[in-house]
């Protein structure tokens, strides 16, 4: 028999390890200004931070939970909407009509503000409900879903369908959103005296911010008990049951933590891109989340940020070009199918395996059979 | 001894299938029954029948002394029923430390449970349950690693983190081997006394270990109540296993 | 009355080609449970297959039909050999996989073709209207109704009265057991598969000269084709028709009442409710818990 603390060990390393990785990455993302002193790259780079923030909520509701949400843009664009209005009305009158009226609402004869847009006059009143209406959103799709025990593909399938059903509805009702141009022409993002310019740096301090921010929440989660119950939840949801939970109590929660953090991301998109469009909630932009969560790793918060970081980064270098861009979806289309294929937990399961190998190799653990057994049957395991 | 289980009438037809038909049964409190029969007697859907997993259409089930019948899956389990599936079903990416966390469920709202954290105050505990399953050495491991057996071991800790009264297990010694089946024998000869347990068993030399009084379904009403030696002489036993492997 | 009349002509030729989009996507997801997402873009190549062999080789829409049909089966078949085979225990990810598919696809077409829209012609005989009780409607669009009936009535006799449908039908239900009989259900869930796919390119080839064909066509077509056969119930291809007829009517009239986008939003909504308390679909009497 083995002294018990020799097993607590490897975990507790683990965790460590975990926790210096995620510091060191918030640490790196402060420090990209030190280095970098021209605002249109910062700019491009808050950028790329806002789209590893989607990511992540993503991981955290489909790689932890099992939710495979393929609307999680829905949460994305309704945030960015709610950014955008208020910001629209904050517009000196150049750009908007009469009666402080937005312009594209009085090119569309509208002659008076519509009441969903009265209380965005407050920017409070937005930024709260850029979180709050993706995360009632998805409480009240989870609850429709999850207490009627739909899951697995008739989940995916059904967020997918309300995404293109709000997508339709955001360009058909152009008298109120804009339609296919969105909301464009947008005062600068103030709270509290601060100025957030979008080409700045102090915008991009407040995403790095928010996204370490949710980050470390989100992995606080993920250690919390609940959290070990999402994991339980995707592992065996049915055995979940039996051992007296709510199952479907916890896969809203997930749901909605998820489209909360994806909403704020919306949010920080339209103050770095200065607009906001129905391109920000279709369905392109849901598959690249998903196809970045999955390339970096779904079950990992910092592997799917990074998956978002660097294959956005790399298709926003390309996309100078036309064809290069093409050329660069149907990679990534590839990509996608080979990771799926071979590598379920992306690039962080990739690196945690040859961790683990490392780790075992000088004189082995003092687990003993233990760990050696499970390496072998994990990597049994993955690939079946 | 008191009386802990006590089904009454209990029926469940599947198309017009009746797969459970006005089944009575009893079971006193800190009792080991095993549940005995032929493939497709209904044992696996009685035990359904009990945990919530399917919905009776008549009868009653009452635990200890109230009506569980007609609860949903989560209440029951919150009453304290416990239950192994056929198919063994853990956690397998969870390392088997976690899984237990899982199972020993005190709080289980979402609320509290998403501020509490993941590897509680009571791990000594757990690790206690992990010995007595002899998993000391995969406290850590995740559970893919486990072998059949040790999976099978591990459902039973989980029950026990869970802190069930009244045990059901499905099977439990199915496809182990010789040494394996005399561990699964002897950790249910441990739990007897504390826990109340309804085993449902194809291998009559495991049941032979461990039973007190065995109950013998047919389709899907009880066909005889009585000890070991009783059921192995009884003829109409015999006439249902006729042809069966199971050697009685 | 007429109103009305025209309303549900509208509605049957919408449920048309509903069904004709939906066919093949019931075969391949009732038979195998695979959620094929390329399945729009199947539909997508058959139309530019139309296209091309028209531009390039001068042939008419109905001729390039048979070569759609076994061009686009014999790349479902690649697909299912290539890809999804190996994903049989994974239903989520098979969706994820397809997508990657149909994006590959998609983005193919775009280098090679080219991005603009591209316009194929009816048939002459087959431009003018005909005259229903009055009502005039497009005679293509008779012909695509007519054809899907035919085309569907084909499929059942394919699927439940010969050799071939019953292997499938024994495979699918226990895969292992069919194999010691002899049946290879590698080649039988190819096949199915190509089949299915070949349907979605004939799909493709029809509706291209009712729309405009582009490489992004085939995108909402899946959904639309799944929430059919969900609807439908899975198992049931006799479903699949009537919920297929059932929401082009829906969709045709809320269009009349409202507009279009409103109509498609509508009828999307109304199954997800439909779907949330009659899993098993509208039209399957009986399920297995
Ligand atoms: N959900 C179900 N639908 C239809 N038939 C079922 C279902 N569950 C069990 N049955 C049938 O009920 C009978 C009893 O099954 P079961 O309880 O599993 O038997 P066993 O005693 O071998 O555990 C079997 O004939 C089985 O086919
Ligand atoms: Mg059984």
């Amino acid at each position: 028999m083995f002294d018990s603390s020799a097993h607590a060990n490897p975990t507790r390393n683990r965790n460590r390890l975990q926790l210096a990785l995620y510091l060191a990455f918030c640490v790196a993302i402060f420090a990209v200004p030190l280095f970098i002193d021209d605002d249109f790259l910062l700019n491009r780079y808050a950028r790329y931070l806002v789209l590893g923030m989607v990511a992540m909520a993503l991981s955290l509701s489909w790689g932890y939970a099992g939710i495979l949400n393929l609307g999680q843009a829905l949460s994305f664009g309704l945030g960015s909407y709610a950014m955008a209005m208020t910001l629209k009305l904050k517009t000196v009158p150049i750009h908007t009509g009469p009666d402080g009226l937005p312009d594209f609402m009085v090119w569309n004869n509208v002659e008076t503000l519509p009441w969903f847009w009265v209380p965005y006059q407050s920017t409070a009143f937005a930024i709260f409900a850029g979180v709050a209406v993706p995360w009632a959103l998805a409480a009240i799709l989870g609850w429709f879903m999850f207490r009627g025990r739909i899951t697995g593909v008739f989940v995916a399938i059904i967020t997918l369908a309300i995404l293109v059903v709000a997508n339709l509805l955001v360009i058909d009702q152009q008298r109120y959103t804009g339609g296919f141009n969105g909301i464009t022409d947008l005062a600068q993002l103030e709270i509290l005296g601060l100025e957030f310019d979008a080409y700045s740096k102090s915008t991009y301090f407040l995403v790095a911010s928010c996204l370490s921010v949710c980050l470390l929440g989100a992995l606080a989660i993920t250690r919390s008990k609940a959290g070990l119950i999402f994991q339980a939840i995707r592992d065996q949801e049915e055995r979940v049951r039996f051992f007296g939970y709510d199952v479907a109590a916890y896969k809203i929660m997930a749901m909605s933590i998820s489209a909360a953090i994806a909403g704020l991301a919306g949010m920080l998109y339209t103050v770095v891109m200065e607009f906001a469009s129905p391109t920000f909630m279709d369905v392109p932009l849901s598959l690249s989340i998903v196809i970045w969560c999955a390339v970096g790793g779904r079950q990992s918060l910092l592997g799917a940020t990074i998956g978002a970081i660097v294959v956005a980064g790399m298709q926003g270098a390309l996309s100078e070009s036309e064809t290069f861009l093409d050329t660069w979806m149907l990679v990534m289309g590839l990509i996608f199918v080979l990771v799926v294929l071979f590598l379920p937990n992306g690039l962080a399961g990739l690196l945690d395996m040859a961790g683990r190998r490392l780790m075992r190799r000088p004189g082995a653990l003092a687990g003993g059979p233990a760990p050696a057994k499970g390496l072998s049957g994990q990597k049994a395991k993955d690939q079946t | 001894m008191t009386e802990h289980l006590h089904i009454e009438g209990l029926g469940v037809e599947f198309n017009g299938f009746k797969a459970v038909n006005d089944l009575n049964l009893s079971v006193a409190q800190g009792e080991l029954r095993c549940l005995i029969g032929p493939n497709g007697a209904g044992k696996t859907t009685t035990l359904d029948l009990i945990c919530g997993k399917t919905r009776p259409m008549h009868g009653s089930i009452r635990y200890r002394g109230r009506e569980i019948a007609r609860l949903p899956e989560f209440q029951i389990a919150r009453a304290g029923i416990g239950r192994k599936f056929q198919v063994p079903s853990v956690f397998r990416q969870l390392t088997v430390r976690e899984n237990l966390e899982v199972a020993h469920c005190k709080h289980i709202s979402v609320y509290t449970n998403i501020l509490r954290s993941g590897r509680s105050a009571e791990s000594d505990g757990l690790e206690k349950l992990a010995a007595f399953v002899d998993l000391s050495d995969y406290f850590e491991a995740p559970a893919s690693v486990l072998s059949h057996g040790q999976t099978q071991w591990l459902e039973i800790a989980l029950l026990l983190a869970q802190d069930s009264e009244l045990i059901l297990l499905d099977e439990p010694a199915a496809g182990m081997t010789h040494q394996e089946t005399q561990k699964t024998a002897d950790i249910c000869n441990r739990l007897k006394g504390k826990h109340t347990i309804i085993v449902v068993e194809h291998d009559m030399g495991f049941v032979r270990q461990i039973a007190q009084v065995v109950s013998v379904m047919h389709q899907g009403t009880l066909l005889m109540e009585g000890t070991v030696e009783e059921i192995s002489r009884d003829q109409r036993v015999r006439e249902v296993y006729l042809g069966s492997t199971l050697g009685i | 009355m007429d109103f009305l009349l025209q309303n549900v002509l509208t509605g049957l030729s919408i449920g048309s080609i509903l069904l004709l989009i939906a066919l093949g996507l019931a075969i391949i997801y009732g038979s195998m449970g695979v959620i094929n997402m390329a399945h729009g873009e199947f539909v997508m190549l058959g139309a530019y297959g139309t296209w091309a062999l028209n531009a390039f080789f001068g042939m008419g829409l109905l001729s390039s039909l048979v070569v759609v049909f076994f061009g686009v089966g014999l790349l479902g078949w690649l697909v299912e050999r290539g890809v999804i085979q190996f994903l049989y225990r994974r239903p989520l990810d098979t969706i994820l996989a397809t997508w990657g598919i149909g994006v590959m696809l998609q983005q193919i077409v775009r280098l090679t073709v080219g991005g603009e829209l591209r316009y194929v012609e009816m048939p002459h005989a087959l431009t003018g209207t005909i005259s229903i009780l009055g009502t005039e409607i497009s005679s293509y669009r008779v012909f695509v109704f007519v054809f899907v009936v035919a085309l569907f009535l084909l499929t059942w006799y394919l699927m439940n009265r010969t050799r071939f449908g019953m292997q499938l039908r024994a495979v699918v239900q226990n895969s292992e057991m069919s194999a010691c009989f002899g049946i290879d259900p590698k080649r039988i869930y190819g096949l199915t598969f190509a089949y299915g796919a070949g349907l979605a390119g004939l799909a493709g080839a029809l509706v291209a000269p009712l729309k405009s064909v582009s490489p992004e066509m085939g995108t909402s077509y899946v959904i639309d084709a799944f929430f059919v056969v969900v609807l439908g119930g899975v198992q049931s291809i006799f479903g699949t028709v009537a919920s297929a007829f059932l929401l082009g009517e829906a969709t045709g009239t809320l269009g009349f009442l409202w507009n279009d986008t409103i109509a498609k939003a509508l009828v999307l909504v109304g199954i997800i409710v439909l779907i949330r308390f009659r899993p098993q679909g509208l039209f399957v009497s009986k399920v297995r818990g």
